[in-house]
């Protein structure tokens, strides 16, 4: 698999009379191996949600590519085309709430995914089943209950579940953790290495904290105000950072092992 | 066996009560004229009778029963509402759903068509069609309200289903490869009903009283009678100045507990239903 | 029952605030939830506190009982709230709104930037503040406002504008500036950097300590469940647990040899770009979070501990000395 991000641009035009227009991505370009975890790191408002929703192909953009596979994924027009990109490359989101509609029960999450295997209803209980059983989840703990009746954690590993339902390349994973507790985040990133450890799935981190991204990834790349500004393996960005707004990032960042200087 | 919404709803008092109201008139209304076994346009007895035995609310100019005139005109104005407000939220939450889903160009017109119907002047409108028609039998009169009453439920659809577009289980169903119809039917429309059902109450209830206005000035039903046409005539007839309330005050109390309990009701499931829309 | 008294060398020690026996409770259709459930806490002056746990575990709701801001559904079922010497527990809402609340202790809730009413500007919020308690004239709020402003490193034309229109780092430092102009002895700011990038927050943070070394405040209270900013402010610090505190000590202690089991796991998920972090791996804590309107029986961490013993179904901990100033609620340390 391969994924080729170039020069990808995306203006927003705001206002009826006078037009203003917001770059919210400003000539990003990338590539994704199989196998490798990203992590595109930025506050809010630097333009990581629309990169990934551009990619997902959830929003078009304003000039630029997404390459996947050799394939131009706007090329991509009718519903078996679209199934088989989704098949391949596929989203979780940072709210594990709004991630369900809220007047379905969960089981509709994991069974709509079904349609982008090849073996659907005969032998979709057991799939189903045993995802559940991947991420840690009891059937009977969550098959059949609405989302408010479930945890944050729960529902997120759900979404995990639907990955290893799926077994999609690559991931766009959008701050998969920060709306979870403290105590149960480490034991969903390790749903993210079993992927990776199976499946070979690439995984995309999307995400404002620095400290995961050193953690978990085989590169970082740094975004502020639309534009890509570091690139490097996590050694490099945190111990040889180039760009001056890594370097202020580097030193705002709490960290537990030093202190700041003159606090 | 039944949903945990229904029970809920009706443990709210004034859901109850407005429910109560409304249904106990449209009962009269209904078992009414099964029971009460006169005519209404027949011409029964000696005009304008003051109430009695034989007469409970009296007769009219023309010797007609009131008391069966007021059970026929309850039902005819609940079926002209209904029947004007399904009219209208079919085609308001059609308009609503495409345009919302939709957007760009698609979105645009039908948008400029919904605000077009929006700014003519309804009643103008009705007077038009009415007048048109000579022979005008309810369902008519339903059709002329319900064609002009739906723009304000398209708007609000419309904005609903530009909010839900962009929450991320929509996004979850398209990348299952769901086609649009089915997340239109299975993600969007779910999350609306609550507002739809409100709106219809709504539209049951300005439609009950457009077809009053329509009477009023003489463009109601030909055939039959209604809420309305009984009011229309009483004015007509000087029963207002002469002091003949049997005629007009039953009707009158009627059509406004009508409307007024169904926009009770529309305010019970507001308040029931606004709260979870924004805890989520 | 056993203080928890942290602070400065046993001959210098001045107790600021102390809470003993608290018990708060909302009450809901099924029953109470035991949000706060019996807890000792003393702080003394000087001291910058941590208050950390995982959301659920009281921290909002005790600071909403040591203020006293108890409103309806929350309840103050026991307890006793003394802020400097004065016992402040058994006050009526007018009392405390006229002697303690801005003047000896001020709070910044959680959702302080969104409560704030956009059709007033900076100024007028200092208005309200001061008029409440301070006889004096327009002109000399506004001096007043502006002197702490500089004072305070932050653009005095803050004060002309509206909420809308400053950045939420902005409002955040004037918010807690406008807490501060009457020089409460004790401020209280529950997660007040969790929305901002980290740049912003470590300017929010910078404006906490400057509060203390230039006199305005004597002890802050850091409500959070971001170990790592803690880490770098906060001299002692309180980790809490299912509304109870599970352990206590200073910032060094609780960091690099955390004894409770929960505190444990908890330092341990923390994730922070260094090495060490990466060496150490990230630990997390199996179950669910408790249910607080029927907590687990004895300790209430049991049925997640991997150290569970017998005892602990049946008999809860007593938060007991371990060593020092240090404080663990824990029956493999009695």
């Amino acid at each position: 698999m391969s994924l080729d991000v170039t020069n990808l641009k995306k203006v927003f035009v705001v206002g009826l009379f006078r037009r203003k227009e917001i770059q919210a991505v400003d000539n990003v370009s990338f590539n994704v191996k199989p196998g490798k975890f990203v992590s595109l790191v930025g506050e809010s408002g630097s333009g990581k949600t629309t990169t990934a929703k551009m990619i997902l192909r959830l929003l078009r953009p304003t000039s630029g590519s997404v390459i996947f596979d050799g394939k131009n994924v706007w090329d991509l027009k009718r519903i078996n085309e679209l199934r088989w990109y989704w098949k391949n490359v596929h989203a979780i989101f940072q709210d594990p709430y709004a991630s369900y509609n809220p007047l379905h029960k969960i089981d509709r999450i994991l069974y709509q995914a079904l349609a982008l295997i090849a073996n659907q209803n005969t032998e979709g209980d057991s799939v189903v089943k045993k995802a559940l059983t991947e991420v840690g989840l009891r059937s009977n703990d969550v098959l059949g209950k609405y989302p408010h009746e479930l945890s944050g954690g729960q529902r997120q590993r759900i979404m995990v579940a639907r990955c290893f339902i799926i077994k999609p390349k690559l991931i766009l994973a959008d701050e998969p953790i920060s709306m979870i507790d403290a105590s149960t985040r480490a034991s969903v990133l390790q749903l993210f290495s079993k992927l990776k450890e199976e499946y070979k799935t690439s995984v995309i981190f999307i995400t404002h904290d620095l400290g995961l991204a050193y953690y978990i990834s085989d590169e970082i790349m740094i975004m502020h105000n639309g534009k890509i500004v570091e690139k490097g393996s996590p050694e490099e960005v945190m111990d040889n950072p180039q760009d001056p707004y890594t370097k202020r990032l580097r030193e705002d960042v709490p960290l537990m092992y030093s202190k700041w200087i003159g606090f | 066996m039944v949903p945990p919404i229904i029970k809920d709803l009706f443990k709210i008092k004034k859901f109850d009560i407005s429910l109560a109201l409304f249904v106990g008139i449209m009962l009269t209304g209904v078992f009414g004229s099964i029971l009460y076994n006169v005519n209404p346009l027949a011409a029964v007895g000696p005009p304008e009778q003051p109430p009695s035995d034989r007469f409970p609310l009296g007769t009219n100019s023309w010797g007609r029963d009131n008391l069966a005139l007021l059970l026929s005109g309850i039902e005819s104005s609940i079926y002209i509402g209904l029947t004007a407000a399904l009219i209208s939220i079919a085609i308001g939450v059609t308009i609503g759903v495409i345009s919302g889903f939709k957007s760009g160009l698609t979105d645009s017109s039908l948008m400029l068509v919904t605000d077009v119907v929006l700014v003519l002047p309804s009643i103008l409108i009705m007077m038009l069609i009415a007048a048109y028609l000579k022979e005008r039998n309810p369902f008519f009169v339903s059709i002329i309200i319900g064609l002009t009453s739906w723009p304000w439920v398209a708007r609000a659809v419309r904005s609903q289903m530009m909010s839900l577009k962009t929450r991320e289980f929509m996004y979850m169903s398209r990348m299952a490869g769901l086609r649009d119809m089915r997340i239109i039917v299975e993600d969007l429309l779910p999350n609306m009903m609550s507002y739809v059902f409100m709106a219809f109450v709504l539209l049951m209830s300005g439609a009950m009283i457009a077809e009053a206005g329509l009477s009023m000035i003489g463009l109601g039903v030909t055939k039959g009678t209604s809420l309305g046409i009984i009011l229309y005539w009483a004015q007509i007839l000087e029963a207002v100045r002469r002091g003949l309330w049997w005629w007009f005050i039953p009707p009158g109390v009627c059509l406004v507990a009508l409307a007024t309990s169904l926009l009770l009701l529309s305010t019970a499931l507001d308040e029931y239903f606004s709260p979870r829309l924004k805890g989520g | 029952m056993n203080t928890l008294a942290l602070g400065l060398k046993e001959v210098e020690r001045v107790t600021l605030l102390k809470a003993e026996g608290v018990k708060a409770y909302y009450s809901i259709r099924q029953g109470y939830v035991k949000a706060v459930d019996g807890l000792d806490l003393v702080i003394d002056k000087g001291i910058t506190l941590g208050v950390a746990g995982e959301s659920g575990c009281g921290k909002s709701t005790l600071m909403n009982a040591l203020m006293m801001n108890v409103k309806l559904p929350l309840h103050l079922i026991e307890g006793t709230i003394a802020l400097d010497g004065e016992v402040i527990s058994k006050m009526d809402r007018s009392m405390l709104k006229k002697k303690i609340w801005g003047v000896q202790a001020s709070m910044v809730p959680q959702s302080a930037l969104n409560a704030l009413m956009p059709t007033k500007r900076i100024m007028d919020f200092v208005r309200d503040v001061i008029k409440h308690h301070l006889n004096v004239t327009d002109s000399e709020i506004v001096s007043m406002a502006k002197k702490r402003f500089e004072e305070l490193n932050l653009r005095v034309e803050a004060l002309d504008l509206y909420p809308h229109e400053l950045s939420g780092g902005m409002k955040q430092r004037a918010v807690i500036a406008v807490s501060t102009l009457l020089n409460p002895k004790l401020l209280i700011v529950d997660e007040p950097t969790s929305a901002l990038d980290v740049s912003t927050q470590k300017q929010v943070l910078k404006m906490l300590m400057e509060l203390k070394t230039t006199g305005i405040t004597e002890s802050i209270i850091f409500v959070t469940h971001d170990i790592a900013v803690l880490r770098q402010i906060a001299d002692y610090i309180v980790i809490m647990y299912a509304g109870k505190i599970v352990e206590s000590g200073s910032t060094e202690d609780i960091l690099h040899d955390p004894k409770h089991p929960y505190t444990y796991c908890l330092i341990n998920a923390v994730v922070t770009p260094e090495p060490e972090v990466r060496k150490r791996g990230l630990t997390s804590i199996p179950g669910e979070p408790p249910d607080l309107i029927n907590p687990p029986g004895g300790c209430r961490f049991h049925p997640r501990c991997v150290k569970a013993m017998d005892e602990c179904g049946s008999v809860e901990p007593v938060l007991a000395k371990f060593r020092g100033n240090r404080l663990v609620a824990c029956h493999l340390f009695k």
